[in-house]
């Protein structure tokens, strides 16, 4: 072009032009929702088992297949889910007069297939309704990441403080360094207790390695258990159906409560989707999930969402895999927890079609740390987008997990959950925590305001605490021999939940009294106008009181 | 698959043409690099030598593909890495490994032939890790686990530090890049390369020793 | 995939002989009639309307464990570990939710109780793809059987091993 037309000058130089779009590829399976080589549903039972399964024969199976045909699929419903038309379970999904109880019943008679199918037909603000609907647990909750680029382990407890005392139900952390890994889970547990009691914390990092820290009781959840839709991608994730189920038995042996992790993309981004679409493949992780067992499953895209975010109906695949996962009857913990694109306005679209509805988690990770100290490669929306955040929940009069807060309380936690952290690092003989860092984390945006730490001598600490066998209980030793005795009794009253085994049921959390609110409690009833999660009485008086809003009377 | 090299370089063309270029690598998105040629002297074997780091790589470097998701080429990156495995006084041992394309278990495969027991895997797009032998698969010395990060520098320091492990040091990891915006930037891209990646790979042909 | 079909009703049966036999030796345990049956939502959560029932691994209540135990040393770690009893009960709680495949894993995981912390991890590894030979997933189904009891499981590890096999996933013996 010899001469440009200046308004396409202005609009290719805004945020969402950087972003990477891709053209659909089906052979290869970059495709959000619908393609021509996803399966045509069909079922057929021989002998009281699954002996057809989407058009493959028992004997074509390959791993997934066999595990969702022998666990997840009940053959008391799956002729009658089949026989029934598309369309009418999809309005069913939708339909206020239609109990949730309806819908799941019929979910475990459905194929992969079938569920895409169904899917297929809702817009997105169907699938909102759907989600609405069928969540799991009638309060939404949130969760928050806490990282740093740095490992800080001051920093670390200061802003698990901050994002529990901020309303966040479950908190979760991974490592720049791998051998940090330890280390951060300590600090989120006690910054999360010094924050709000019964926080759940989390450390996400390799299988096994995450596990043993839930043993020791560094951790109090775990939602960083992979499974993917195809077999080469699953293997490749060095894991298959059996050894994650097998690891989820593990867990919840130990009293532990865990999630899987799974999401659209994942299978292409790794080259084995078989040109099968991503929801297609999402909808089998999603069943390896319930086949297993585990009470609920982390996806919405997770890290591939560039994937899916890239491909015309990507986002709306996103939410229809949340809403795949509730149909299930498991918790989800809905993604929005990883940089997606440059557009603010996309970005803000992207999320509310889980902060709408209200999910079991509505974030997978609110960066309650600075982006640029988000591990998980950043989150959609992080610490400088509370207040955005807190106003869009008082417009809309919804729930999004979130609390107003003052700063001198936020300083307080702060400076408390660093101080606590303090004396454990002492008493386990880790690296010192100077007085300089206390200082520097209670005020701290985030590491850019951190001074250095000896990374090698903290390795060195760390594998000795590990090889010494320290747990929880150490730690409540520690805490209370220093005069943090409330905080003590609150890590103790997380240890004593793995005994109870309460909040492994579906969609657990724990309230700042250790009561455990779960989707068994406190089942979602909701039928229409007049039912359901409300945003009403002291919850709304609370969250509409901003702090920046002016009020008449002081004028 | 039949798609074919015309549509997926129209593909890529169509996406690096809507990044803003701001990278610093030396060539633009468009210039191409000559493969490299690298020749098999025959499949890999354990080290004996515990001065070595052995470095691994995908079917399709410095082959079909020959330049990083940031446009470094491949025989830049496998320069600044053995110049940092050199520069610690130890050698470096370089294996083409076919039977899979995931990075984790290429730098697994590359410390597991490793007389010292260390390795590095380096896909195409440039996605690395540092890895020891005795460790589970899916877990690592160091990640650099966005491709759109890894710079020449990186590459040098990664050879460096991973010498430095091989010699029982316990180095300062090397400085984790963090960028948010890589991700929309970028992973559509990356998926689409590593498809291209995934399409060489032999699940049955052993890892094959690469004349350094 | 294996002759027997992982039905409910026989994972049931099977539990319960299990536990009974168990409960013999353990005076904590000595009436568990209840079992899965006896628990149902309206028992939960445990931990606050049932206090009664939850006991730890070594036979404490939760009231018992308290932070003045733990500061004296009078309270271990092993004293904050679930028993396969509060298990059981929580998988007859998932199940009058109509959540069965919860309950499911909850069964595998009052099994896994009695297997240590090291040797569960082992066998996770075990079972991770190309990791073990079909011999050494028998192997490990009978210790789970005859060792820890672990009916259920032992069964899950056979199923995997012939899925495996049909699926060349298993170790080149």
């Amino acid at each position: 072009m010899a001469k440009r037309q200046k308004r396409f000058e202005v609009l290719e130089k805004r945020a969402v032009n950087k972003d990477g779009f891709i053209k659909e590829w089906v052979d290869v399976g970059l495709v959000a929702m619908d393609s021509p080589n996803d399966p045509v549903p069909s079922i057929k039972i021989e002998g009281g088992k699954v002996a057809e399964l989407d058009g493959k024969a028992r004997k074509d199976f390959d791993m997934i297949d066999s595990f969702i045909a022998d666990h997840c699929i009940d053959v008391a419903v799956a002729e009658e889910a089949m026989a029934m038309d598309s369309n009418e379970i999809a309005r069913m999904l939708v339909d206020i007069n239609v109990p949730r109880k309806d819908v799941v019943r019929l979910s475990v008679g459905m194929t992969p297939a079938k569920y895409v199918d169904v899917l297929k037909r809702l817009n997105v603000v169907e699938m909102m309704m759907a989600m609405q609907k069928l969540r799991p647990r009638k309060t939404p909750a949130n969760q928050a990441h806490v990282t740093n680029v740095k490992d800080s382990p001051a920093l670390l407890a200061a802003d698990a403080a901050e994002a529990s005392y901020r309303g966040f139900a479950e908190i979760e952390t991974t490592v720049g360094v791998g051998r940090y890994a330890p280390m951060n889970a300590m600090c989120l547990l006690i910054g999360g207790q010094v924050g709000r009691p019964g926080t759940l914390s989390q450390c996400a990092v390799e299988e096994a390695l995450e596990l043993q820290m839930g043993m020791r009781g560094l951790t109090a959840y775990a939602e960083t258990v992979s499974v993917y839709g195809t077999e080469q991608v699953f293997v490749d994730g060095d894991d298959t159906p059996w050894s994650k189920a097998f690891l989820a038995s593990a867990y919840a042996s130990r009293g532990i409560k865990m999630r899987f992790t799974s999401g659209t993309g994942s299978e292409v981004q790794m080259g084995y989707a078989e040109g099968k679409s991503m929801l297609y493949l999402e909808i089998r992780c999603i069943m390896i999930a319930k086949g297993a067992g585990v009470q609920g499953l982390q996806n919405g895209s997770i890290s591939c969402v560039g994937v899916p975010g890239s491909v015309p109906s990507g986002v709306r695949a996103i939410l229809g895999e949340n809403v795949a996962t509730v149909l299930n009857d498991l918790e989800v913990a809905s993604g929005n927890d990883q940089t997606f694109t440059h557009s603010p306005i996309r970005n803000t679209a992207r999320m509310l079609m889980q902060m709408l509805p209200g999910t079991d988690f509505i974030f997978s990770g609110y960066s309650a740390s600075p982006n640029y100290d988000n591990m998980f490669a950043g989150s959609t929306h992080d610490v400088d987008d509370y207040d955005d955040y807190l106003v869009l929940q008082r417009d809309l009069q919804v729930d999004g997990g979130l609390n107003p807060v003052d700063e001198e309380g936020v300083i307080a936690v702060r400076n408390k959950a660093v101080k606590a952290l303090q004396v454990v690092f002492e008493e386990l003989r880790l690296p010192p925590i100077t007085e300089e860092e206390v200082e520097a984390a209670t005020y701290a945006h985030g590491t850019k305001d951190m001074g250095d730490r000896n990374m090698p001598e903290d390795l060195r600490a760390i594998d000795a605490m590990m090889a010494k066998g320290t747990t929880g209980l150490d730690i409540v030793k520690a805490l209370s021999k220093h005069g943090f005795s409330d905080i003590a009794e609150c890590v103790l009253g997380m240890l004593k939940q793995k005994v109870s085994g309460d909040y492994l049921q579906t969609s657990a959390i724990i309230d700042e009294n250790f009561e455990v609110i779960s989707a068994v409690n406190q089942p979602n009833d909701y039928q229409g106008p007049g039912t359901g999660y409300r945003l009403e009485g002291e919850r709304w008086e609370l969250l509409k009181n901003i702090p920046q809003a002016i009020s008449p009377e002081d004028i | 698959m039949n798609i074919s090299q015309e549509m997926l370089k129209e593909i890529i063309l169509e996406v690096v043409e809507q990044m803003d270029g701001e990278t610093s690598s030396s060539l633009s998105a468009t210039e191409t690099v000559a493969p490299l040629n690298l020749n098999e002297i025959g499949p890999a074997t354990k080290g004996t030598n515990k001065g070595e780091v052995v470095i691994g790589i995908p079917p399709a470097f410095g082959n079909t593909m020959t330049k990083t998701i940031i446009n470094i080429p491949h025989n830049e990156v496998l320069r600044e890495v053995k110049a940092g495995i050199e520069e610690e006084g130890l050698t470096p041992r370089l294996v083409r490994v076919y039977k899979t394309a995931d990075v984790a278990f290429i730098s697994h495969e590359a410390a597991k032939l490793s007389g010292s027991g260390i390795g590095i895997g380096i896909l195409s797009r440039g996605t690395s890790v540092i890895h020891q032998e005795d460790l589970p698969p899916l877990q690592n010395l160091e990640l650099f686990s966005q491709a759109p990060l890894v710079e020449l520098e990186t590459f040098r320091n990664m050879g460096r530090n991973a010498a430095k492990y091989a010699k029982g040091e316990t180095p300062n990891p090397v400085t984790v890049k963090n960028d948010p915006m890589a991700r929309p930037k970028y992973q559509g891209l990356a998926a689409l390369l590593h498809n291209k990646e995934v399409e060489l790979v032999q699940q049955d042909h052993p890892t094959m020793e690469l004349q350094v | 995939m294996s002759q027997k079909q992982i039905d409910p009703a026989l994972i049931a049966s099977v539990v319960e002989s299990v536990m009974a036999t168990m409960g013999g030796g353990s005076s904590a345990s000595a009436a568990p009639a209840s079992g899965t049956a006896g628990r149902s939502v309206a028992d939960y959560p445990l931990g606050t309307k049932r206090p009664d029932m939850v006991k730890s691994a070594s036979g404490l209540r939760l009231a018992d464990i308290t932070l003045e135990k733990v500061v004296s040393g009078e309270i271990k770690f092993e004293d904050v570990k679930i028993r396969p009893e509060t298990l059981e009960q929580q998988a007859g709680i998932a199940k009058s939710a109509g959540r069965a495949s919860i309950a499911s894993n909850l069964k595998r995981a009052a099994e896994m109780t009695r297997i240590p912390d090291e040797r569960v991890l082992e066998m996770y590894n075990a079972l991770r793809p190309y990791r073990s030979t079909r011999e050494e997933l028998l192997v490990m189904a009978s210790e789970l059987e005859t060792k820890y009891q672990a009916t259920v499981c032992a069964e899950f590890v056979r199923e995997a091993c012939e899925v495996y096999g049909n699926r060349d996933r298993l170790k080149k013996a």
